[in-house]
């Protein structure tokens, strides 16, 4: 589905990838684990348009999306949700809605999706015309995703979707992604919460300084000693002794 | 209590005006983060453009209007943007509030060289008659300036909360990060904002210019004036800046009334030191957090 072939990039002259390369099948979910400044984030901006890649390819459905705009990578069927609260905020649950299709020219179709989006989650029917800053950090995070959910996303990258969320919601967004990947949608997470993200995913990837460490199935990765060693404070090796 | 409406109504019509030059300044916050200090000069040049075309080309009065808009629209709206915003955009907040500052002197002395210090007659836009309102005679043209004023407010309010491309502009103002990455094309939105500041400034123009007449210094006041009703009503907020508008031109008529004309200049700053200790945020404005 997606593949990044020795991807380099970063911000100005600072490379921060230095050679990413993966593959990741569709209707899948992936979870990206490192330390802080390994990438991971920067992994998404690169994909997404939103970096400037020195060298190397990005292949979406083997056709190459290297470089192309946030604008183009929706109309390829690519939806990207962002770390931390990313809602408008004087505008209200409905209008913030619709906006995850402004790209669409079937508008009629976006309306049809707003309808049938706001049945998965109806906290948003219920309080479509609130201002989006009146909704709880939870619902704001359900929000997004419902949004970046309007166009039918082949894949969905997902950036730190638990940070500020309780273990609650963290299951309740976790079920919502296992959900879109039962109905055939690609998903690539990023996640400080490795442990549980890995428990959840079919496949996991390890980025340190730039480059791909480790790409496995996530429960091997789970079992692997090296991944608790350096990324888990040693929790999995313990739970495994 | 028929002077007391007429003051009123009459403050109301100047206070619409302001208003339009002081959502200009919301406008370009909202888009660009920064202040545009020419704001005033932008208010005063569109009646030069009109001048020219009315007397260099001859063309008539309807005509004369439409080319002062156009012209506006293209160089105090697409120029300003492409020119000077965008460049600096990139850099802080300082070197694009220096360079709007530097902007107003060019403009200011621009047309003072170009068409002279004296004030020019500038033609009524409305019939120089009369109307009596609940007893108060009020001149048609206070009245029509307060209606236009008000519905180009409506309508510009309308089209943001009512149409995709509203609220996509609204969506670059409050959070263009996100709106980039949901497809808006978030550079015309900025353009589009600069184009309606343009826009709003022109209409000022023209209908302020047969009460002040077209002269080069005009924008000082009127730029100060929108500034503070801006900050007054809330920057943020494009029903602050009317609000503040309205108040600033309904307060400066009943002092000048009632109380005294010699330190009319000083109420708006009064009223701005008040509110900046009782309400940084202005009257209908909201708390903005900034990231460090």
């Amino acid at each position: 589905m997606l593949e990044l072939k020795e991807v380099y990039g970063g911000y100005g002259k600072i490379t921060i990838l230095n050679g990413v390369s993966f593959s990741i099948p569709k209707a899948s979910i992936t979870t990206i684990i490192g330390p802080n400044g390994a990438g991971k984030s920067t992994v998404f901006k690169a994909v997404f348009g939103l970096l400037n890649i020195h060298s190397g390819q990005v292949l979406l459905e083997g056709r190459d999306v290297t470089r192309q705009s946030p604008a183009r990578m929706i109309g390829h069927g690519v939806t990207y949700v962002p770390q931390g609260r990313n809602v408008i905020p004087q505008l209200s649950v409905l209008h913030n809605l619709e906006l995850g299709g402004v790209t669409s020219p079937d508008q009629q179709r976006v309306r049809a999706r707003m309808e049938e989006v706001m049945d998965q989650f109806p906290m948003l029917r219920q309080h479509r015309d609130r201002k989006a800053i009146e909704l709880s950090g939870g619902q704001q995070k359900q929000l997004e995703i419902a949004r970046a959910l309007l166009l039918d996303p082949q894949l969905m990258l997902i950036d730190e979707p638990s940070i500020g969320l309780s273990p609650n919601l963290v299951q309740e967004v976790f079920s919502t992604l296992k959900r879109l990947r039962d109905n055939g949608v690609t998903v690539l997470m990023v996640e400080q919460n490795a442990k549980a993200a890995l428990a959840m995913s079919d496949y996991g990837l390890v980025l340190e300084l730039g480059r791909t460490r480790m790409h496995d199935r996530a429960d091997r990765l789970l079992a692997d000693p090296r991944v608790g060693r350096l990324f888990l404070g040693g929790h999995i090796e313990e739970a495994g002794a | 209590m028929s002077e007391f409406l007429q003051v009123v109504l009459s403050g109301l019509a100047t206070g619409s005006i302001y208003a339009l030059a002081a959502i200009g300044f919301t406008l370009v916050w909202q888009a660009a983060q920064t202040v545009n200090f020419a704001q005033g000069e932008f208010v005063m040049l569109p009646a030069f453009f009109v001048l020219i075309a009315l007397h260099w080309l001859g063309w008539p009065l309807w005509a004369a209007l439409a080319f002062g808009l156009v012209i506006s629209v293209l160089v105090l709206g697409y120029l300003f943007k492409r020119l000077i915003v965008q460049p600096m955009l990139p850099s802080t907040g300082l070197p694009l509030i220096i360079a709007t500052m530097a902007l107003s002197i060019l403009l200011k002395e621009g047309a003072k060289q170009f068409y002279g210090a004296e004030a020019q007659p500038y033609p009524p836009l409305f019939p120089q008659t009369t109307m009596s309102i609940g007893g108060a005679i009020v001149s048609m043209q206070d009245i029509l300036n307060l209606v236009v004023s008000l519905a180009v407010v409506v309508a510009l309010t309308l089209f943001l909360n009512r149409t995709r491309t509203g609220r996509c502009i609204q969506a670059t103002a409050q959070n263009p990060q996100v709106a980039e990455i949901l497809g808006v094309n978030t550079r015309r939105m900025v353009l589009y904002t600069f184009l309606i500041n343009a826009a709003l400034a022109a209409l000022a123009s023209m209908l302020i210019s047969p009460v002040y007449l077209a002269k080069f210094s005009n924008g000082e006041t009127l730029g100060i004036v929108a500034f503070i009703a801006a900050i007054v009503g809330g920057f943020n907020q494009i029903r602050g800046a009317l609000v503040g508008g309205l108040l600033i031109g309904v307060l400066d008529n009943l002092t000048a009334t009632y109380v005294t004309a010699s330190y009319r200049a000083a109420l708006p700053l009064v009223l701005l030191i008040i509110i900046i200790l009782w309400r940084p945020q202005g009257l209908l404005g909201t708390s903005e957090g900034r990231q460090v």
